[in-house]
Formats: structure tokens, C-alpha cells, sequence
């Protein structure tokens, strides 16, 4: 009793120390996060940020110079590669190590680890497509590859010599509201950061929905509704271009084409591509430009989030000099420029992702039925860790096609496109090449025929890379591995029995599709059509629509005397292409309807100037309206709930446009009335527009303007952190538009590059800041200029000793032991 | 006296100490200097919370951007009725229902223990 009565508060004092130690659900551990010795509020920095000073690191072999600018943009300068990369890691890890390894969670499927169960379906899903088995893999082979070895093996050691030395209170506030700690870096990991980026820019397939379209209307229907060209286009190669080489022969096309899933396994969702993942790039040749050189322009599309994807920096050594953006991760300047030559990317597109209905022995899926005879699974056994250390359990098979991505009928599977009981053939489980070797000799490439050896080395997805020198060369290349494919080979799901449905090997990769110093001047792409119809193969039966390339084509046709501040405001442009093609037949029709004509919001659509500018009213009613109209023509038949693909909106504004008393305009729900498109038309608007009322109120210029309306928002990449991100930024674009800012998606980075045969001048800037630590002041501090439309000047320094007022801070890392 | 001695010990070692240091130096100093129990426990907690509040009110106004509001924003996020409250004072309620009796139990079991040790002997 005794000791009860003096033991307790020494129990309570223990007991509460436990509680407010580790997180609780979603409470995070209270005791670390608000004591302000090593909680969040260390995190809170006062100036800069950046400190003056020499730091002693193992590992380097020479000293390496960084200084930072007034956008805190790190130039490094360092006394050979090894020691260039090693300090680009430990740089990077300095501001973004928190996102970077997040980001490796991500595509290892480990995120359970650090968020709990709730992640487990959607890492299910990214260890069921094979990403880091890839990445594995990819890293054991590149071991042999002593150039690309050792870039990954220095950039390692930066990552781990900034890990080494991080002292509690200074981790990133998110592993401190998490509560978990960074693990070493390694190669792997970095190889991990490029199959999340392969993974987004191909990881949707609209197969499944297709296959549904023809099972369901038949082949007449699919030609008529799914072109395997569009009405409307304006290719990457121009047209008319002729290709200079003889190609090989196509495979001829079986006599069965797809493989549709019995009823019985329609339990599956497979994301579809995302349109918003896109990207413009374009370079103008001298004819065009002021200067009499190329100028070089890039704007990728990605989601926008906090931390930013991108990352500014300029890697100096003896070999090279270069400026641009990097991945958080990765070794090697992605997007950017050096002293000759400037380079960009947008994604290709092109079908790389087909599914293959395996007809398996028995239940036990270790043998399946593949050209005449039956062939062994191979199975991993993948473990799961909970964040409280429990661990589950999964059997994943493999075809020789690929991964089975779902073979069982399960609710809570993540992600939907994807067949059960379907192998997946995905270019991002190719193992050969080494992408990251490209930006490597792309970042010290000096003219053309470097940038086409440099192009060699990369495998997936296909990228446009658009390149210029001041040799005075423009060019774009479709670049990447693409399979060699029947026509419509992939279009719909495939059928795994048959030997003529795997991919027939690959395009020879100079016979890829692009371009040098076409006629026109200048070179572009907006991941369009890479071709016109006589590309002599099969890359896909859709791209990206088409309104950005005609917009982003037609003004560098007409430009002239081009500066970098014409191709900044070309970047910028809110034209609505598709506005100006189908927006005068709907207002004909619209008109034909007493109360629309008087309304206000007719008024103001018949008004618009085919801008989506941030003030524009005609841009929210516009936008919005093509929801319900594409709804209203196609809900009826090709309805959602079916798992149906609605046609293309270039097919849809065609038969707007040309084909007025087609069939589909008639609602099949509705037996007893034949609608026309005007019945259409008016009654989607009508709903359109009471939408927008109950939510903005009365058309109003301040409510219903367009920026309003869109909400474009910059969140974190952890959801639940609201407080992190920014809402309501407010400016204009869309999805369709060269300035494709829409909700959740824009332009994650713009470039502008203007050569010189002396020293380049370059513009850009991204939607964030380049410190990962909401509280710095370098977190965010580009978003409004950025919306404004803004570029920064970049400081492109010639030489370490360079002066200049922005230099504002001079770390020096010193090797150990000198 | 006791009251300083937290304040200027914990200081010390909660700089280079995880972030229950308060705790032990609470324990060992009310181990050490004999205290009426309840004197034990408020001046601990009182101390632990002038400690902590007092560098957290000094780091938050250093500061150049307001990290306070953003991680405040977390807590507040699915509570609209705390979301009006400035956020330094749901960082300055939530260190002190941490401190407080962390540091309070913890100076209360030193004088406690130290009872203990000595009725035995």
C-alpha cells in the first residue's frame, strides 16, 4: 500500500510520457510536435533559412562551392562529376528530403508504413503493377553500367552525408507530424523516383471501357465513333514531311482482336489517362526569331502540389555547366539549358499499357495457357508493414506478359481499370536503357548530334524532346521505346492465349517520329498526334486532344521577330480553340429558344471573347456547359455505370458541327420523342446553368468569373494537411487551352530559353518555392507570380568567382581529412 | 528557487535532450531539494509550461512565415469552431496540456519517491 501511495505519480508522469511519445490514429505524437526545443516550431525560420559557412562532409573528394540567389536556387560548383552529384544530393536533400522519400514510399507500395492501414489498397495496387520489382531490377543491371552506377552511387552519398548529420530538431515538420524517421538513400530509391514519374505519365489505359463499346455496339459503331485518326488535328511531324527511311514490315492483324472479361469479372476499375497530365514544348528557329537563334520554350503539366515536383538548381563541374529543374530524387538537371543548348519534354502518349485475359489451369494460377501450350506463373510473396509494425500478406503472379494485376473479384480494390484475371504488358516494367544517362549527356550535350546520342539511352515512357542550339538547330523527337503493334493492336483488352497478340517487338528507334529544321521555322508539340496517318506504324487510336497544338501552331506560324517574352505570352495564351469551333453552332441553336435568348448568361456567352481569362464570365459558362452537353449526348448510351467510353471530343464537335441529325442525339431513355441536338443543347445548357446559379448565385461578373468558377488549387502531398497547400490561387486557363491551368493541374514548370553563341538568357518559374518547409518563406513565394503569368530571370553563372547582387549566400562543403 | 532551477536546468537540457528532458530534471531537482508535495507539482508544471510556452511564443515571433497557423490548420481543420481562434494560442493550450502534467507528476514522484527511500530506511 505503501508503495502505491508513493509510486503512482512516478506511473502517471511514465504513462503520460508514453502517450504524448507516439501517435495516436491520425493524432500525432504531441510531446515531440509541441515541444518547441524539437518540435514543429524549430521548423519556423527566421530570414533565409540559409546559412553562410563551410560544412566538412566524408565522402567528397574536392571542396564544391554553392551558392545560393535570392529564389534560393542553389549553383554548384564542384571539382569533378563524382563530387557534383554527390553535393546535388546533399543539396536537394537539404530542402526536399521529406517529399523525395515520400515519393520512393509511393512507388515502392510502403506507404502503410508511415500513414497505416488505410494506404494498404492503393499500395496493393502500385506492388501489383510491378513498380518496385522494376526498380529493382533496374537498379541491379545499371550496377554494370560504371557511368550510371556511379551518378546514382555519388548521389546517394550526398542524400545519406545530409541524413547523417540531421539532428531531430531539424527533420522535415512532416516526418515530425507523421512520426517516423528518414531511412539511408540508395540508388534504388532514386531509380524509384523515375518509375513514379513512368507510372504517371502512363499509368492510365482506356482498354477495359473500349472493349465494353464493342461488345456492346459492334465494330461499325467503333469506326464511326472511334476513329483511329481525328477530324481536327495539327501533328508534331508536320504533315507533308517525308519520312527518311524504309520501315519494317507491320505484323498483319489476327483475326480476333480483342478479348473481352466474362460478366462474371466485371468487378475491376482501371484509372483512365489522366488529360490533365500534358505538356507544351516548342523551340523557334533564327528565320523567326529577333535574335536570329533558336528560342526554346517548356511548360510541363502535372498535378500541382506542395512541396513542387520540380526543383531549380545549376550543376558546375569541369564537364559541364547547367541550369534547369531537377526531380527531387534523381540525379541530373531534368528540364533546362547549358552554355549551347537548350532542351525540354512533353509526354508522348502512345499506347504502352495493354492487358492480357489469361485463361488460367485451375485456381491455383500457377500455370497458364499461352501459343499452344501451358506456361508457369511466376509468384512473389509481398509483405506489407503496418505503421504499428503488424504485417500483411499477398501473393502477386506474373505472365511472361507481366504482372496479374487483380485476379480476384475484391470491393476494395484501389484502382479500376484493370482486369481480373488480366496480365499487364506496361513499357514501365522495361528494365534495359537507362533514362537517367540521357539527362546526363543531355545536361553536357553542345549540339545536335549529342542530343541524339543522348536520346539513345532512354526507355519509357516516350517523351518529346524538343531541342535547339545555338548552332542554330531546332528539333523534336518522339523518343522512347514503342512497340512494334498491329493496327489496333492494344486498342481493346488482348487475349494472353494467343502469340499474336504480344508486343511484335519495337519500332526501330530512328524511325521513331520527329523532325530537324522543319521548313516552317519552328517545332512543337502539345502531346498530340506525333504523326499524321502515314507514319507507317501503329502508335495509338487517340492522343491528347488537339485544341493546345492548333492554338500553340497557329500563333508560331504567324510569329515572327519572336522574343522570349512572345513565347512567355504564348505560354500564357487562354485562346479557346475548341470555343471558336463548335461555340457558333450552339449559340445558332441556343438563340432558337426564347428564354435562353433573354437570359443573362446567354448574353454573356454570345459576349465571350473565346479567352479563359480570370475575369471571364463566358469561360465558366462555357466550360461548365460542355459537361452536361458531352452528358447529354452520350449519357444515354455510353452511361457511366456500364463502364462505357464516351467518343472523343473532337468526334463529338464533328458531328456538332456536320453530322446535326445523327442518330445519337436522339435520347434512347426517351422511346416515345425523337430529340435533336437542338432539344440537346438547350436542355444541357438549362441544367449547366442552374448548377452554376446554386453554386456562385446570379450570374454575376465578380462570382462567375472564370477563376472563381475553376478554383485552381496547389495541395500537399499529404491530403490531410490542408493548412499546407493554397486554395483559391486565382487566374485563368484550362484544360484545353496552351495555358492549362485548370483545378488541380497546370503548368509545374515554364521555361524559356533564348541561345546566344555567347551566354543564354533564360526566363522560368514553378508553382511553389524551392524549400520543402512550410515555414520558410521559400516554400511558396513563386505561386503568385507565377499565376500572374510572371517569369523569373534565371541567374545562369559562368564561373564560381562570378559576382552578382543575388548571390546572397556561399556554402563550401569540404571533403573530410584535408 | 525551485521554480528557476527548473526553468534554467530544463533549458539547458532540453536543448540537447529529447523532449521529455523536462521531466527527469523535474524529478531529480524535487528529489533532491525536500518539498510539500502540491508545491512539488505546481511548480513543476508551472515551470515546464513557462519553459515551453515562453521559447515557443519567442520562436513564433521570429519567425518570418507563420508555420504556427499551418500546423495549427491540421488540428483545426475538421473543428470549424477552433478554426477563429489565432492559431499561436491552440499551439500555446496544447504545449501546456503536455508540459503541465508531464512535469507536474514528474516533480511530484521525485518528492515521492524520495519519501519512499527515506521510510525505509
Amino acid at each position: 500500500m505503501k508503495l502505491v501511495r508513493h509510486l503512482w505519480p512516478l506511473l502517471v508522469a511514465l504513462m503520460l510520457m508514453y502517450m504524448f511519445h507516439r501517435s495516436w490514429g491520425v493524432i500525432p505524437p504531441l510531446g515531440k510536435l509541441f515541444n518547441p526545443f524539437v518540435g514543429f516550431l524549430q521548423n519556423a525560420e527566421q530570414g533565409s533559412g540559409i546559412r553562410d559557412g563551410e560544412i566538412v562532409l566524408a565522402g567528397l573528394r574536392g571542396a564544391v562551392t554553392v551558392w545560393y540567389d535570392d529564389n534560393a536556387v542553389p549553383h554548384i560548383f564542384a571539382q569533378n562529376d563524382d563530387d557534383l552529384y554527390f553535393a546535388q544530393g546533399y543539396v536537394i536533400a537539404k530542402d526536399r528530403l521529406w517529399q523525395m522519400e515520400f515519393y520512393s514510399l509511393v512507388a515502392a507500395g510502403r506507404l502503410t508504413e508511415v500513414v497505416g492501414p488505410g494506404a494498404l489498397e492503393y499500395d496493393r495496387y502500385n506492388r501489383r503493377i510491378g513498380m518496385a520489382r522494376t526498380a529493382a531490377n533496374i537498379t541491379e543491371k545499371l550496377k554494370n553500367d560504371t557511368v550510371a552506377n556511379r551518378i546514382l552511387t555519388a548521389y546517394a552519398a550526398g542524400v545519406n552525408a545530409y541524413i547523417d548529420q540531421l539532428a531531430a530538431r531539424d527533420l522535415p515538420v512532416e516526418y515530425k507530424l507523421l512520426n517516423y524517421k528518414p531511412e539511408r538513400w540508395s540508388p534504388y530509391k532514386s531509380i524509384l523516383m523515375l518509375m513514379n514519374m513512368r507510372h504517371t505519365l502512363s499509368g492510365g489505359s482506356y482498354d477495359y471501357r473500349l472493349t465494353n463499346v464493342l461488345t456492346e455496339y459492334g465494330p461499325d459503331v467503333m469506326a464511326d465513333l472511334f476513329p483511329d485518326y481525328p477530324a481536327i488535328e495539327s501533328p508534331i511531324v508536320p504533315q507533308g514531311t517525308p519520312w527518311a527511311f524504309s520501315p519494317l514490315a507491320v505484323p498483319a492483324a489476327p483475326n480476333v482482336v480483342a478479348a473481352p472479361p466474362d460478366t462474371a469479372l466485371l468487378a475491376f476499375h482501371v484509372p483512365e489517362p489522366r488529360p490533365e497530365v500534358g505538356s507544351n514544348n516548342w523551340a523557334v528557329g533564327g528565320r523567326k526569331s529577333a535574335t536570329g537563334l533558336p528560342i526554346l520554350a517548356n511548360d510541363p503539366h502535372l498535378q500541382l502540389t506542395l512541396p513542387s515536383i520540380w526543383y531549380q538548381m545549376q550543376l558546375s563541374s569541369p564537364n559541364e555547366n547547367v541550369y534547369g529543374v531537377a526531380l527531387p530524387g534523381t540525379p541530373a538537371i531534368i528540364i533546362g539549358f547549358n552554355k549551347d543548348v537548350a532542351w525540354g519534354v512533353t509526354n508522348t502518349g502512345s499506347d504502352v499499357m495493354d492487358f492480357y485475359r489469361i485463361r488460367f489451369r485451375d485456381a491455383t494460377l500457377r500455370t497458364y495457357w499461352h501459343d499452344g501450350q501451358w506456361k508457369p506463373t511466376t509468384r512473389y510473396i509481398e509483405t506489407y508493414r503496418m505503421k504499428d509494425g503488424s504485417k500483411v500478406q499477398d501473393t502477386l503472379y506474373y505472365t511472361h506478359q507481366g504482372p496479374i494485376v487483380y485476379h480476384e473479384k475484391r470491393s476494395t480494390n484501389y484502382s479500376s481499370n484493370i482486369p481480373v484475371g488480366y496480365a499487364m504488358r506496361w513499357i514501365a516494367n522495361e528494365t534495359d536503357g537507362a533514362d537517367l544517362l540521357t539527362f546526363h549527356y543531355l545536361n553536357r550535350a553542345t549540339d545536335y548530334e549529342d542530343y541524339r546520342k543522348a536520346l539513345t539511352y532512354f526507355t519509357a515512357p516516350a517523351q518529346n524532346f524538343v531541342f535547339s542550339s545555338n548552332g542554330g538547330d531546332i528539333a523534336i523527337v518522339s523518343n522512347g521505346k514503342l512497340p512494334l503493334k498491329w493496327k489496333e493492336q492494344g486498342k481493346y483488352l488482348l487475349d494472353g492465349t494467343l502469340g499474336a497478340h504480344d508486343w511484335q517487338g519495337w519500332i526501330p528507334r530512328e524511325q521513331n517520329p520527329g523532325v530537324k529544321n522543319p521548313p516552317r521555322g519552328f517545332v512543337s508539340s502539345a502531346n498530340q498526334f506525333p504523326a499524321d496517318t502515314t507514319y507507317p506504324y501503329y502508335l495509338d487510336w487517340r492522343f491528347a486532344h488537339s485544341s493546345r497544338a492548333i492554338r500553340i501552331n497557329e500563333r508560331l506560324d504567324a510569329m515572327m521577330h519572336a522574343t522570349a517574352d512572345s513565347l512567355r505570352v504564348l505560354q500564357n495564351d487562354n485562346y479557346n480553340v475548341d470555343a471558336r469551333r463548335i461555340l457558333p453552332r450552339l449559340l445558332t441553336s441556343l438563340a432558337l429558344n426564347d428564354s435562353i435568348r433573354q437570359s443573362a448568361e446567354y448574353a454573356a456567352l454570345a459576349r465571350w471573347n473565346y479567352r479563359n481569362d480570370a475575369d471571364a464570365v463566358g469561360a465558366s459558362i462555357f466550360e461548365n456547359w460542355l459537361d452536361d452537353l458531352l452528358r447529354g449526348i452520350w449519357g444515354d448510351e455510353f452511361p457511366a455505370e456500364k463502364r462505357l467510353l464516351y467518343p472523343s471530343l473532337d468526334r463529338t464537335f464533328e458531328l456538332i458541327n456536320n453530322e446535326p441529325g445523327a442518330k445519337w442525339f436522339d435520347r434512347v431513355d426517351t422511346p416515345d420523342t425523337i430529340e435533336t441536338i437542338d432539344d440537346i443543347v438547350h436542355g444541357s445548357f438549362k441544367t449547366a446553368m442552374a448548377k452554376l446559379r446554386e453554386r456562385f448565385g446570379e450570374l454575376s461578373a465578380r462570382t462567375w468569373a472564370w477563376a472563381n468558377v475553376k478554383q485552381t488549387r496547389i495541395a500537399h502531398l499529404v491530403p490531410n494537411f490542408t493548412s499546407f497547400g493554397r486554395k483559391n490561387v486565382l487566374n485563368g486557363g484550362g484544360s484545353g487551352v496552351v495555358n492549362a491551368t485548370s483545378r488541380t493541374h497546370g503548368p509545374s514548370w515554364r521555361m524559356v530559353v533564348q541561345l546566344d553563341t555567347d551566354w543564354p538568357v533564360a526566363y522560368g518559374l514553378y508553382p511553389g518555392g524551392q524549400s520543402g518547409n512550410p515555414g520558410s518563406k521559400y516554400y511558396d513565394n513563386m505561386i503568385d507570380r507565377w499565376a500572374a503569368g510572371q517569369l523569373d530571370t534565371l541567374l545562369f553563372m559562368k564561373r564560381v568567382d562570378e559576382q552578382s547582387e543575388r548571390l546572397l549566400h556561399r556554402t563550401s562543403l569540404k571533403p573530410k581529412n584535408q | 528557487m525551485l521554480y528557476i532551477l527548473i526553468l534554467l536546468l530544463g533549458g539547458a537540457f532540453s536543448y540537447f535532450g529529447p523532449w521529455w528532458t523536462i521531466a527527469p530534471v523535474s524529478f531529480v531537482i524535487c528529489f533532491c531539494l525536500p518539498q510539500k508535495p502540491s508545491a512539488a507539482f505546481w511548480t513543476s508544471a508551472f515551470a515546464g509550461v513557462t519553459l515551453w510556452v515562453g521559447y515557443s511564443v519567442y520562436l513564433h515571433i521570429g519567425a518570418d512565415t507563420d508555420l504556427t497557423a499551418r500546423v495549427a490548420g491540421i488540428f483545426t481543420a475538421g473543428v470549424p469552431a477552433l478554426a477563429d481562434m489565432p492559431a499561436i494560442a491552440l499551439v500555446v493550450i496544447l504545449a501546456t496540456l503536455v508540459v503541465a502534467p508531464v512535469s507536474g507528476f514528474a516533480g511530484l514522484a521525485g518528492v515521492k519517491i524520495r519519501q519512499l527511500i527515506r521510510s525505509s530506511l
